[in-house]
C-alpha cells in the first residue's frame, strides 16, 4: 500500500497529523473542518432475514439433477394457486410479527406505514421496520414495558429500528418526541439526521427540523449526543443543538444570558481559530458561572493552542480541578483526566458513557451504575404516564 | 459474552451472532466508508458500505485468523470499489485490464449542499496516489488517528505515518498550485 520503503522512514514531526497531539497544524485543522461534511454517518445495517454466516452455497444441484428446474417451476405455479385460493387466511399469517411497541392514538389520525389509525381505534402496534407518521392534527404515544413512554408530536415521522431486550433504537426523521425512559442507561438510542441521542436517564425532548438539524432539551438525568467521534453531554436543565455533517454543538444551561447563548452559537458556527470564534469565545468565558463548567468542559476539546489554555484557566478558576487532574494533562486532552474533571461537575457518571461506547448498546450498564429507581423518579416528577 | 475485543466479536459473528456482527459494523463502517470514498463517487458510498458488510457476512465463517478481520474487511471494501468501476465500464475496456490494476480516482460530482471549498479539498485528495488518498481520507474526513488507521486497516504504523506525511506534503503542493487559479485559499 505504501510506495518505497516506509519502515525505514525517519519518524516525522507532525504529531498533530499523526494522532491529534502536539502543536495543531492550521492547514490540517482547516481541512478537517472542511471535509467533515463528507464523513461517515452511520445508518442501520439491514441484514437479509435468512442469511446465516455459517451457511454455504450448495454445489450445482441443477447440473446433477437436470429435471430440477422444471420441478421448481411446477412448485411455484402450485404455490401461486394456493396463495390465490387461500389469500384471506394467509393475510393473517403475513401480518407483521416480532417485537413491537404499543401505539396509543392521542389525537387525529396518525399513520403506521400507509394505514391510518382511525378515530375509533385507539391503540395499535408499531413493529420493527415500520414508520409512524403524524400530520399537523395528530399525536400519538409509544410505549414499551421495559423502556418507557415516548410522545410523538404533530408533523413527526419516526421509524422503529430495533427492539431487542437490551437494545432499542428509534429513528426520528423529522418532528418532535418527548421521551420518558426507565430502561437502563445506554439502552435506548434515537437516530437523527445529524446525531445519535443516547439516553443516559431519563426524560428529554428531541426536535428535528426538515433540514436535519436537531435540538435536545433534557428534563431529568442526562443524554449523550454523538456523531463521528464528537460527543456532547446534556444534563437536566441544559440543551444542545446539532447540525448535519457537523454533529453536536456545545451544550449549555437554559438559564444562561442571551449574549452567552448567542456567543456560543457564533463559536459553534465559526471556523476554528477565526476572529469571530475568538471574540465569541471571549464573551463565553467572561460570562461563565460555576455551573457553566458544563460548557467549558466541552470547549476544552473544541479549542486548541492558546484558546484551550484560556478555557482551562477560566474553568479551573470556577471549578477547581479534582485530585488526579493536572493542567498539562488537560491541555493535552488526556482522556482519563478529562473524565475525572467531568465527574467533578457531578452531572452524571461518565463511565456509563464510556461503557456505552465500548458495548454500543448491547450491554446495559451494571445495576450499580444505573440511576436509582428511574421509573419511580419519573413518577415523582410527574413525567411518567 | 464479552464483546470488548474485536476478536471476540468476530468469533461470535462467525457462530451466527448477528448482534456481534452489528457491533463490528458500528466499529468498522467508518473505515469502510473512508476506503470507498477514496475510490468511488461520494453519492455511491453509503450504499456500497452496506454492500461491503452484506458481502462480508456470509464469508466470515471462512476467515481462519480472527485477528486478520480488519485487513480482510478492508480488502473486501477495496474490491467492492473496483467492482463498482468494473460494472460501470464497457465490457471490452475492462477485459483488457488486469485484475490487480488500479482504477482512476473517482470523477467527483459534488453532492447537494456541499461547499465549493470542501469539494475542492476532497478533489485535491482524490488526485493523490491511492495509498495516500485512502490514508488521508481516513484521517482528514473520517477523523481517525494514525494509530486507529493502522489498527483498523491492518497496515503497520510505519506505513500509515509515511502515507500521512507524504500524502499531506503532496496535498499541500496541490492546494498551493490551485489556490491562485481558484482565487481563494484552496
Amino acid at each position: 500500500m505504501t510506495p518505497n520503503n516506509p519502515e525505514k522512514e525517519m519518524p516525522m514531526k507532525d504529531d498533530y497529523l499523526w494522532d491529534g497531539s502536539g502543536k495543531p497544524d492550521p492547514e490540517v485543522q482547516r481541512l478537517e473542518s472542511l471535509l467533515a461534511e463528507f464523513s461517515h454517518t452511520e445508518r442501520p445495517l439491514t441484514l437479509p432475514a435468512e442469511t446465516s454466516p455459517l451457511s454455504s452455497k450448495p454445489p450445482g444441484l441443477a447440473v446433477q439433477f437436470p429435471w430440477l428446474p422444471r420441478l421448481a417451476a411446477a412448485a411455484v405455479i402450485l404455490l401461486a394457486s394456493i396463495i390465490i385460493l387461500f389469500l384471506p387466511s394467509i393475510r393473517v399469517v403475513l401480518s407483521p410479527t416480532g417485537p413491537s411497541w404499543d401505539v396509543a392514538n392521542l389525537e387525529g389520525a396518525p399513520q403506521i406505514g400507509s394505514e391510518s389509525i382511525s378515530a375509533n381505534r385507539s391503540t395499535a402496534k408499531l413493529y420493527v421496520g415500520q414508520t409512524l407518521t403524524t400530520n399537523s392534527s395528530s399525536r400519538v404515544s409509544l410505549s414499551e414495558a421495559d423502556l418507557g413512554q415516548i410522545q410523538i408530536d404533530p408533523n413527526s415521522r419516526v421509524r422503529l429500528l430495533q427492539s431487542g431486550p437490551s437494545h432499542k433504537r428509534l429513528q426520528l426523521e423529522v418532528g418532535t418526541i418527548h421521551a420518558a425512559i426507565w430502561a437502563p442507561p445506554g439502552e435506548f438510542v434515537v437516530d437523527t439526521p445529524s446525531a445519535i441521542a443516547v439516553d443516559l436517564g431519563c426524560a428529554y425532548t428531541l426536535h428535528v427540523t426538515p433540514d436535519g438539524s436537531g435540538t435536545i432539551r433534557t428534563i431529568l438525568g442526562w443524554v449523550g449526543f454523538h456523531l463521528n467521534g464528537r460527543d456532547s453531554f446534556i444534563p437536566a436543565g441544559a440543551m444542545c443543538s446539532t447540525r448535519p455533517k457537523v454533529g453536536p454543538g456545545t451544550p449549555y444551561f437554559e438559564d444562561v444570558s442571551e449574549s452567552f447563548r448567542e456567543a456560543l452559537h457564533t463559536f459553534d458556527q465559526s471556523e476554528p481559530g477565526s476572529d469571530g470564534a475568538s471574540a465569541a469565545l471571549a464573551t463565553v468565558l467572561s460570562q461563565s458561572r460555576a455551573k457553566d463548567g458544563l460548557t467549558l468542559w466541552h470547549l476544552l476539546t473544541r479549542t486548541s493552542g492558546a484558546e484551550r489554555v484560556e478555557v482551562y484557566e477560566r474553568f479551573a478558576a470556577l471549578v477547581p480541578p479534582p485530585q488526579g487532574v493536572a493542567r498539562e494533562g488537560i491541555l493535552r486532552l488526556d482522556s482519563h483526566m478529562l473524565d475525572l474533571y467531568w465527574n467533578a461537575l457531578d452531572l452524571g457518571d461518565i463511565s456509563i458513557w464510556r461503557e456505552w461506547e465500548q458495548s454500543t448498546d448491547a450491554h446495559p450498564a451494571p445495576a450499580s451504575k444505573q440511576l436509582p429507581a428511574k421509573k419511580e423518579l419519573l413518577l415523582k416528577k410527574n413525567l411518567a404516564p | 459474552m464479552n464483546f470488548s475485543s474485536d476478536d471476540a466479536l468476530v468469533r461470535a459473528a462467525q457462530k451466527g451472532d448477528r448482534s456481534a456482527f452489528g457491533h463490528l459494523y458500528s466499529r468498522y463502517s467508518r473505515m469502510v466508508h473512508g476506503i470507498l470514498l477514496s475510490r468511488v463517487p461520494h453519492s455511491e458510498v453509503d450504499d456500497l458500505v452496506q454492500d461491503v458488510f452484506l458481502q462480508a457476512l456470509p464469508r466470515l465463517a471462512a476467515l481462519r485468523e480472527v485477528s486478520k478481520f480488519p485487513g480482510w474487511l478492508a480488502s473486501i471494501a477495496r474490491n467492492r470499489a473496483n467492482d463498482f468501476h468494473r460494472r460501470s465500464k464497457p465490457h471490452d475496456e475492462f477485459s483488457e485490464r488486469s485484475a490487480n490494476e488500479e482504477f482512476d480516482p473517482p470523477s467527483f460530482a459534488p453532492p447537494p449542499h456541499s461547499s465549493t471549498e470542501a469539494h475542492a479539498a476532497l478533489d485535491a485528495i482524490l488526485a493523490l496516489p491511492e495509498a495516500y488518498r485512502e490514508t488521508l481520507i481516513l484521517r482528514l474526513v473520517e477523523g481517525m488517528t494514525g494509530p486507529e488507521i493502522a489498527q483498523r486497516t491492518g497496515l503497520t504504523h510505519g506505513s500509515v505515518r509515511v502515507n500521512l506525511h507524504r500524502g499531506m506534503q503532496q496535498l499541500r503542493e496541490i492546494l498551493a498550485r490551485r489556490a491562485p487559479l481558484a482565487g481563494g485559499e484552496l
